[in-house]
């Protein structure tokens, strides 16, 4: 009878626990869904759905399923600060991944510092987000940062036979940091270089003839811009039609993505083929580790679209480095998880990543390569994709 | 000092700039200075010019009289919608406080915007130029796109052809009437009504054709209303809101500043046209060429 009992009450005291499984681990992501920024909010969203989505199709994980909250952060610092409280309050959510600017990111990192919640930043590059005086336990990044990317530029630059360099760059974090990582990095390795002209419009600016005409004036022989998105179609369409990428003889390097498919997709034959371009991710990349065509197809499938977009990997890996956290820790709790996200190695599809455990930084790099044209796509590629592996130069 | 041809491309790449924003400003400036209302939804008018631009091309594919149909029939499916805005929703504002105004104007530039999401997606898009206007020009050791040059003298020609018709044409007696006095036009036997909704569809025009012949030098993206509208409003303070003159010379003057101001401050751009909009407002409150509201 005592026994029965005890038996009893151990299964009521059970149930609560079992209720509790099978609620939702709920992430938070706070992304531009409206602007110009959509365009690559978008698809990152949807690639940390499409992820989701399989995840749960295999029972989820510790036995529940996940729950993706997206909100509109606008692309503006203000909005995403707000709507991290309002997931982190009102919704509960567990985790917080997302962001895209790199005013964005530090900011909701502050966030995610106050409410003690892991935080993984799929995308803001600027190196201020993990900086020694900034970092603390609940921030990572899987993205590449402005150092890595700079440098990786510097090292493709100093392959040219160019010592006169002009940069372009938006005047804020991202432009900033990134062309900083640039110089610094080209005249340690190749000190002949002269920096002779550095131009910073205004993030956002749409006239680039006034800048244009400066810079072809200082007469550099090779241009780094750092230029993105839909402005980079903006400027490189004025640029062209004033004759700057001839009069550089196409030593140009688009940094920001300038050579991601639906940039090249969106201008066609007003792309100016030929220059240098980098990419989170393309779809066309010949010899890149098995995961990824499979992962290609998948994601291809899932946008519905032929030419899937090259920044649903970041929404994509993103949430597996918090999933295969959750995973190590066999817990949802943030401070677990923060832990084992430390040295956190996850396969992803473009092949193995590490978190580092002294700044919470991947060794994410990205796809460089020249444009090109190739008779299988109606738009430019890079040929030959690179994926340049930051690991050299990250410190 | 920067060589001569450098200046010279310098105050070209300026005007093509100025005359682009006074193609915009223009419709702007022309329903304040009649309607009495700031139209914030101008620069959504400019966004759909643009996307219709681009989806008139592709229906029509790439021929060598397809962007200027495209560019027509954009403007005017802009001023039809203009017009039908104007007619329906607009006209139960007259006469109301102005804050009801610009709320509805705002709202017109929300619901709008995601209508132009829904049906064109957040993909950034982009027209190529016209053929026949694909090369550019050597003048003085400065090149000069095609296309930008006919974009510096179609500002003229729109300048000059808007002048004519204010000045020399009855319809143009009314607008310049209607922008003094509405009632006493009114009373006078004039449609008050049909002129306004008029000067809308005009003003809409512009604003939509601005939009499809800025397809071949920027990328057609969500939000490219909100960045042009900015300018546009900077350029009628200037110049003087409502203020047709004022509104060529505020944009020649932004074209300018913007262009050479970058030389002298490489990195504060647009404070140059900050600092010249305050200057103007502190010393002419009205603008340039506008005249003081009574």
């Amino acid at each position: 009878m005592i026994r029965a009992l005890t038996l009893l009450l151990a299964a009521l005291l059970a149930l609560p626990i079992a209720a509790e499984a099978q609620k939702p681990i709920k992430v938070g992501m706070p992304m531009p869904l409206s602007g110009p920024a959509a365009l690559f909010g978008e698809p990152a969203t949807k690639g940390a759905q499409m992820y989701i989505d399989e995840i749960n199709a295999k029972g989820g994980v510790l036995g529940r399923k996940i729950e993706l909250l997206t909100r509109d952060s606008k692309a503006d610092a203000n909005e995403a600060v707000r709507v991290a409280r309002e997931l982190i309050l009102k919704e509960n959510v567990d985790f917080l991944v997302g962001t895209l600017t790199s005013a964005e990111g530090p900011a909701v990192s502050v966030v995610a510092k106050e409410n003690k919640i892991v935080f993984i930043a799929p995308i803001p590059k600027t190196d201020q987000l993990t900086a020694p005086d900034k970092l603390h336990p609940y921030v990572f990044r899987v993205a590449a940062n402005t150092t890595m990317e700079g440098r990786s530029a510097a090292e493709i630059v100093a392959r040219w036979p160019v010592t006169k360099i002009g940069t372009i760059a938006f005047d804020y974090a991202y432009g900033q940091d990134v062309t900083r990582a640039f110089v610094e990095h080209i005249k340690k390795i190749k000190p002949s270089v002269e920096i002779v002209d550095q131009q910073w419009p205004k993030l956002g600016e749409q006239d680039y003839n006034p800048f244009i005409n400066a810079q072809m004036a200082k007469k550099p022989e090779a241009v780094v811009s750092s230029i993105w998105g839909g402005f980079f179609v903006t400027f490189s369409k004025q640029a062209k039609a004033l004759g700057y990428f001839d009069a550089l003889k196409y030593n140009f390097i688009g940094l920001g993505e300038a050579g991601s498919p639906e940039t090249t997709k969106a201008m066609g034959a007003d792309y100016p083929t030929g220059i240098w371009g980098n990419s989170y991710d393309a779809f066309y990349w010949e010899d890149n580790p098995g995961a990824h065509k499979d992962y290609t197809a998948r994601v291809s499938k899932y946008l519905k679209d032929e030419y899937p977009s090259s920044w649903a990997i970041q929404g994509y890996i993103g949430m597996q480095f918090l999933v295969e956290a959750i995973k190590k820790a066999n817990s949802t709790d943030s401070d677990k998880v923060a832990k084992a996200l430390l040295g956190l190695s996850v396969d992803t599809p473009v092949g193995k990543l590490i978190l580092r455990e002294k700044d919470h930084q991947a060794n994410r790099g990205q796809l460089y390569g020249k444009t090109a044209k190739d008779a299988k796509y109606p738009f430019s590629i890079m040929k030959p994709v690179t994926y340049v592996d930051p690991t050299k130069f990250m410190d | 000092m920067p060589d001569l041809s450098f200046v010279f491309a310098q105050s070209l790449s300026g005007l093509t700039a100025a005359m682009f924003l006074f193609l915009i400003a223009s419709g702007l400036s022309l329903i304040f200075g009649v309607l009495r209302v700031l139209n914030f939804a101008h620069g959504t008018f400019y966004m759909l010019g643009a996307y219709s631009a681009y989806q008139i091309v592709q229906w029509l594919g790439t021929g060598p009289v397809s962007f200027w149909v495209a560019a027509l029939g954009a403007a005017t499916s802009v001023a039809l919608l203009g017009g039908i805005v104007e007619r329906f929703l607009f006209q139960r504002l007259y006469g109301k406080e102005e804050l009801y105004q610009l709320l509805f104007t705002y709202a017109l530039v929300l619901v709008l915007g995601d209508a132009a999401k829904i049906i064109w997606g957040t993909q950034q898009k982009s027209l190529s130029r016209p053929p026949g206007l694909t090369g550019a020009l050597s003048l003085f050791g400065a090149t000069i796109p095609y296309y930008n040059l006919f974009i510096i003298l179609l500002g003229p020609a729109i300048a000059l052809g808007f002048w004519f018709a204010l000045q020399r044409t009855r319809a143009g007696r009314f607008i310049r009437a209607a922008a003094l006095d509405r009632e006493t036009l009114g009373a006078l036997g004039v449609n008050v009504n049909a002129l306004y909704t008029g000067v809308f569809v005009l003003a809409s025009f512009l604003g939509g054709l601005g939009g499809a012949l800025i397809t071949p030098m920027r990328a057609i993206v969500p939000g490219m209303d909100t960045e042009v509208i900015v300018e546009a409003f900077v350029v009628v303070v200037i110049g003087g809101l409502g203020s047709f003159w004022g509104t060529f010379l505020g944009a020649l003057i932004y074209g300018q500043v913007l262009s050479f101001g970058i030389l002298f401050f490489p990195r504060f751009s647009i404070f140059s046209i900050f600092a010249l909009m305050a200057a103007v407002l502190i010393i002419r409150p009205w603008g340039l060429l506008g005249k003081p509201l009574k």
